[in-house]
């Protein structure tokens, strides 16, 4: 495994040259598909994911008649899987437990993050489609969801950004010190236990954190601050983003 | 050549020069105003981004104060607004929003007791009261358990109305009325809407999307005839053949209303309308879809601009023999919009 | 077969009557006013959008749709299958092995009929409708239809007597549904297609398959040096309203046709065009309610029909043109070879669409 051996703690770079602390190149663009209310793509690395977004509108269930009629809008995320996402083709069911998870998790974060109550008996929808996979894809998805409910003009308290941590690679060299890994790709993820962070704006509210392997207590406020700063720095390119786009249609 | 598959555009940059520009902007700017983070008229605020923290700025759409502070922060990307003391931020893109006296064209989506709800584009669906529309017979016949049974004479699904929002309900949602002599069913034409491609629904500050302030219902004149366009303010727009109504031609008096009350109001027949006059009502239909796809706002002088200068270059393609088929709408009117801007 | 979703008709009779009359004009008056009927709706397209697939392309349409297509291939054991011609001896159990048979019939190049259908697998992926739905069932099956049809495709996975190419084609629309999309998602399959390169087999007859690392000498599925070879065939549709015919209709256009077809074609050096399948696609008009004309609009001062056997006499009567009535019957043969004649005929629609979509490879 490439992070154990003694080459990553001899000159501290990754196999793709990358520092413990620099996020791989991030590429973002708004407003990709015009038919649709909002939308993005987002690139992290070799992550790909595509999102559209519809609404607020008149959810399926209706406002006419039914349940009781909620006072906030409803949020619906729905994420496919392209079958040649991977490096092995593989077709996932829709419903499979993973993605349940994620669109679940996605739903609440967002819930919680847009005004929805300006939005009462509406839904909406937000599609993502993930072209590729190479690590961080929760975190893809989540950047991704906020750049296009950004375009749709869905009203928002600020930005919600993720990215992944890893705790420290151990080598006999390196016992107590060693930095936490930021921005995990494909095989540092398999190899090493991380987790997802996201938080709101600029300061240090989390929102999302999701660690789904076994680590030592004492890494976990490390690599919970490095994510942080790591959001940060994913706010930064976004925002950059969004202005730019701004400019050019204001 | 029949079919035209281009290479992928590089992301374009609209080169209109007669941009609306915020003029409050730069006056705040000069009066040392240094509250404010952005004062460039073309930089826009983002989500989460502070606007200021001065007290005396009062919030509204679009902005939030978080609790315990007097910061306003936005909540949307889009520009800054200021009236009077009143800060907001429109957003560069959003639904459509209903306002009070809105003149809307609206879709007819299913049919209840006494009313029927009706799809303006909006986040929800807007109603439409029985007792709201005009019954024939006159304006003063009472609605009758008959006319509630016989609702779907007047409105069945999948109609197009043109009509005004009367009043908001709580939550948002519009309720409509076609009580005059304009409002009513729609026929003999063709139905665009600015959603889609281009457009996200109506913008309120004149770069694209339907501007509140124009004149939306015009009519156009054409070698073939007379061609009425409705554009509606939630981007839904119709284009057909010229129909007399009844106001044009007397003096309604409100007295002398129910007289006035056309017998094909509630038509679902076409009339016959010539072969020319369908080719230019498909053209403006056209036109419209073309500036849409070219990021512009869509207004009565726009599209007559548009519609004379397109005559004109058929006529000379025409004439040199060069006719250019194939082209899609948003190339046209990118042809069109050259011209007018190099030329006029 | 019902049309799906998709196609189901959101306007009103008076919107339907006057688009119907505004096509069947002569010449027709399409709703996009510069189009004859034989034109198409210009698109943009690139090939090779994903590095990690064997191919892709993406093709986006004016309005807005958008698809994008990957093909993986990967190796797969094949099961034995027996040939007629060789006799075969069990050795061990479970274990087969095949006599080798006279080797100067059987080149590497003679894999005629070795493939079986079942080495290519199409998914379409439509956003908002789940896999098991009638639209990207249908979408799929049509698109594997046509893509077996010739049988060469499946030939050329062959690799020997016991590992083949299996082709996975994955097919997405990435914008919401606007337009019936089996014409968009078959020309960015055939883009995707022309694309694919397979990894250039270095090993002999029946060894374990070993490739070439070197993706510079990889082999095109659909080889340039292989002339004769037919190119993917891509579905067009076709409409008939009235005597007119009109191809690649936008939905509102669908909305009123009296038939509709897609028709499959392909083009090959020395034939020239040449049908692969042709479909009938339900149309979305033949659901709609028909307008009520005045003399039975109580609203404008007519009488309501007493019965409803008074309501059809007197539907039948009508003449008005004005009025929305649903098509009834189905399609006639004149149209139908009509259609035909124009898609196959030199520099008819299948030579130009081919020849368009060549351009975006090569370009």
């Amino acid at each position: 495994m490439p992070l154990d051996t003694s080459t990553y703690s001899l000159a501290l770079l990754r196999l793709d040259g990358r520092r413990w602390n620099e996020l791989r190149r991030l590429h973002a663009q708004i407003s990709t598909q015009a038919a649709a209310d909002g939308s993005s793509y987002l690139e992290m690395g070799n992550t790909k994911v595509l999102c559209t977004v519809s609404g607020p509108h008149e959810g399926k269930a209706g406002g006419a008649g039914g349940g009781p009629r909620s006072t906030q809008a409803k949020i619906e995320v729905e994420i496919s899987f392209a079958g040649f996402s991977g490096v092995e083709r593989k077709k996932r069911q829709a419903k499979d437990k993973r993605t349940s998870e994620m669109s679940h998790t996605l739903t609440q974060s967002l819930a919680a993050l847009l005004l929805t109550h300006l939005y009462p008996h509406s839904t909406i929808t937000i599609h993502l489609s993930i072209l590729s996979q190479d690590g961080s894809l929760l975190a893809a998805c989540i950047n991704a969801a906020t750049l296009a409910l950004i375009d749709a003009g869905i009203p928002m308290t600020d930005y919600l950004c993720a990215c992944t941590t890893a705790a420290p690679p151990t080598s006999a060299e390196t016992e107590a010190g060693g930095d936490p890994l930021l921005d995990l790709n494909g095989q540092e993820e398999q190899e090493l236990p991380f987790l997802t962070v996201a938080t709101v704006g600029k300061g240090h509210a989390v929102s999302v954190l999701i660690m789904e392997s076994r680590v030592r207590m004492e890494k976990v406020e490390g690599m919970l601050a490095v994510g942080v700063e790591g959001c940060k720095r994913v706010r930064e390119i976004l925002d950059k983003v969004v202005k730019e786009h701004g400019k050019r249609f204001a | 050549m029949p079919i035209s598959i281009l290479p992928p555009s590089p992301q374009e940059v609209p080169s209109h020069t007669d941009r609306y520009v915020s003029d409050s902007d730069e006056e705040m700017a000069d009066a040392g105003d240094n509250d404010f983070t952005s004062s460039n008229s073309h930089s826009i605020v983002t989500p989460g981004e502070t606007i200021t923290s001065d007290p005396q700025w009062m919030r509204g759409h679009g902005t939030y104060i978080p609790p315990n502070s007097t910061t306003i922060i936005s909540t949307l990307a889009g520009t800054l607004q200021k009236t009077n003391k009143l800060l907001s931020v429109t957003p560069l893109r959003a639904r459509y929003a209903p306002e009070i006296g809105d003149l809307v064209v609206g879709r007819i989506v299913n049919v209840q007791a006494k009313k029927w709800m009706v799809d303006i584009g909006a986040a929800q669906l807007a109603s439409l009261p029985l007792s709201a529309i005009n019954l024939p017979g006159g304006i003063l016949r009472r609605r009758t358990a008959v006319d509630e049974l016989n609702i779907r004479t007047f409105f069945s699904e999948g109609d197009l109305l043109v009509a005004e929002v009367q009043m908001l309900h709580q939550d948002g949602g519009a309720s409509l009325h076609t009580r005059s002599l304009k409002y009513g069913k729609l026929r003999n034409g063709l139905f665009t809407s600015l959603a889609g491609a281009g457009g996200g629904g109506a913008k309120r500050n004149g770069s694209g999307g339907v501007v509140r302030s124009r004149r939306q219902a015009f009519t156009l004149q054409t070698t073939a005839g007379e061609i009425d366009i409705v554009l509606g303010v939630n981007g839904y727009i119709f284009v057909s053949k010229h129909t007399i109504t009844a106001g044009d031609e007397k003096d309604a008096s409100i007295t002398r209303l129910e007289e006035s009350v056309s017998e094909t109001l509630y038509s679902s027949e076409n009339d016959v309308v010539p072969k020319d006059l369908m080719r230019e009502i498909v053209r403006v239909g056209t036109l419209i879809r073309g500036l849409v796809l070219c990021s512009r706002s869509v207004d009565e002088e726009m599209v007559v601009r548009c519609y004379e200068v397109a005559v004109e270059m058929e006529a000379e393609e025409n004439v040199m023999g060069d006719v250019l088929v194939g082209q899609g709408a948003k190339s046209i009117v990118e042809n069109i919009l050259l011209r007018i801007e190099s030329g006029v | 077969m019902a049309p799906p979703p998709s196609l189901q008709v959101n306007l009103s009779p008076a919107e339907l009557s006057f688009i119907r009359s505004s096509l069947a004009q002569t010449p027709p008056i399409r709703l996009d006013h510069a189009k004859g009927p034989k034109d198409f709706r210009s698109m943009r397209a690139e090939c090779d959008v994903l590095p990690g697939a064997n191919g892709s392309a993406r093709i986006a349409l004016e309005d807005g749709t958008e698809a994008l297509v990957g093909v993986k291939a990967e190796v797969e054991k094949s099961q034995w299958r027996p040939v007629p011609g060789e006799s075969a001896r069990l050795t061990a159990a479970g274990e087969v092995t095949m006599l080798d048979v006279d080797d100067a019939a059987d080149k590497d190049e003679n894999t005629k009929g070795k493939g079986q259908n079942s080495w290519v697998e199409i998914s379409v992926e439509v956003p908002g409708f789940r896999d098991d739905d009638a639209l990207p069932v249908f979408l799929a099956a049509m698109l594997t239809e046509t893509l077996l049809a010739s049988g060469e495709l499946k030939d050329r996975l062959y690799i020997n007597n016991r590992f083949h190419w299996k082709l996975y084609v994955d097919v997405l629309l990435l914008s919401p549904l606007l337009s019936y999309p089996l014409s968009l998602l078959s020309m960015t399959t055939h883009l995707a297609l022309l694309t694919t390169r397979l990894p250039a087999l270095k090993s002999e007859k029946d060894e374990d398959p070993l490739f070439d690392d070197d993706w510079d000498a990889s082999v095109q599925l659909y080889g340039k040096e292989r002339q004769q070879i037919e190119k993917p065939p891509v579905i067009v549709l076709a409409m008939a309203v009235g005597s007119n015919i009109i191809f690649d209709p936008s939905k509102e256009e669908l909305a009123v046709a009296d038939a509709v077809l897609a028709v499959a074609c392909t083009t090959s050096a020395n034939s020239g065009g040449r049908i692969v399948s042709i479909r009938t696609v339900d149309p979305p008009s033949h659901l709609t309610p028909p307008g009520v004309p005045n003399a039975m609009n109580s609203a404008t001062g007519g009488k309501v029909p007493t019965s409803s056997a008074d309501a059809l006499t007197q539907r039948e009567l009508l003449s008005n043109s004005g009025v929305w009535t649903p098509p009834r019957g189905g399609m006639k043969r004149s149209l139908l070879s009509g259609i035909v004649k124009m898609v196959v005929e030199k520099g008819g629609v299948a030579e130009e669409v081919i020849e368009a979509l060549q351009r975006v490879e090569i370009g």
